[in-house]
């Protein structure tokens, strides 16, 4: 099944009530099978619906991925795996912060340069485990 | 209540900010939107409800340093990559008073070191550096900071954190 809608006018006329608009798309039967495999476990019967639930999934998630947050999914383990999806990337902001200088006592970079080259860096505690999970 | 933790902006409110320490109030209230905006010398990240999401609960600053290669005394040089050693500042962390007891500061750090993570696997950091009011630095150790010693006595105790511990911790 091709998901048949004609794409009509898309800007919303000045005065008077907005016409819908009307999408078509072609797919690969693969994604029309798994399309409808999706319709069927979420019993959602028409492609307007199913068209409008993904709009307001994908809406959530780059307006998420936009804020900087990363998705993610928890198993019932409390396994974690985040979701990377390029085109999601393509609204993140970029994570770029100002360079400073910091001014340091020559013991103190005795002990920096101690830890920095420590070939072995510290188990995390319990604390950070959980500030990375939460 | 539900906290989220989103960059500062101009419209979010500061003024009333009180975490019972006059320079963490005044750089929230004075400089972090200046410095963030205008001098690029730190990104604050402030907590807010979602309720009421003008109001600034709690606040974080990072920014970036490196030591040249060169600063180290010279019989540690040896032992370090040819290169200076790139690291995230955490420059400010408060609560405020009213707030406090709420785990906001846990939520403060986690999302503090969660960005540090991803500046590291962006452009590269070797590890996150503090510095600590004496009376914190307990609560910084819980998060794995350890002391790097030589800071003054009076002043406040600089601390260390290694971005593999933090990447560690992720993969626990």
């Amino acid at each position: 099944m091709a998901l048949k809608t004609r794409k009509k006018r898309i800007e919303a006329p000045a005065i008077g009530p907005r016409r819908k608009a009307k999408f078509q798309a072609d797919l690969a039967p693969a994604e029309d099978r798994s399309m409808r495999l999706l319709k069927e476990e979420l019993q959602l019967t028409s492609n307007t619906d199913f068209l409008s639930d993904a709009l307001a999934l994908f809406r959530w998630a780059v307006s998420e991925r936009k804020l900087g947050h990363r998705i993610v999914s928890e198993s019932a383990s409390g396994e974690r795996r985040v979701l990377l999806f390029p085109r999601l990337e393509r609204v993140a902001p970029d994570l770029v912060l100002p360079r400073i200088e910091i001014k340091w006592t020559g013991r103190e970079l005795e002990s920096l340069a101690e830890l920095v080259s420590a070939g072995e860096a510290n188990k995390p505690t319990d604390a950070l485990i959980r500030a990375m999970r939460d | 209540m539900a906290i989220v933790i989103r960059r500062l902006e101009g419209h979010h409110e500061v003024e009333n900010f009180d975490c019972a320490d006059d320079a963490l109030n005044n750089y929230l209230q004075r400089h972090a939107w200046t410095n963030q905006e205008k001098i690029s010398i730190g990104v604050s990240y402030v907590a807010v409800d979602e309720g009421a999401p003008r109001t600034v609960l709690g606040y974080f600053t990072l920014a970036m340093a490196s030591v040249p290669r060169d600063a180290f005394p010279k019989k540690y040089v040896r032992g370090l990559p040819p290169y200076d050693v790139p690291l995230i500042l955490l420059a400010r962390l408060a609560v405020d008073r009213r707030f406090a007891g709420r785990g906001l500061g846990h939520a403060l750090i986690s999302e503090a070191l969660r960005l540090s993570l991803r500046v590291a696997d962006e452009v590269g950091c070797r590890c996150i550096i503090t510095d600590a009011y004496r009376d914190r630095v307990s609560w910084y150790s819980r998060y794995g900071f350890v002391p790097i010693e030589g800071a003054a006595e009076s002043g406040p105790q600089r601390m260390f954190l290694d971005v593999r511990t933090v990447r560690a911790a992720l993969r626990r």
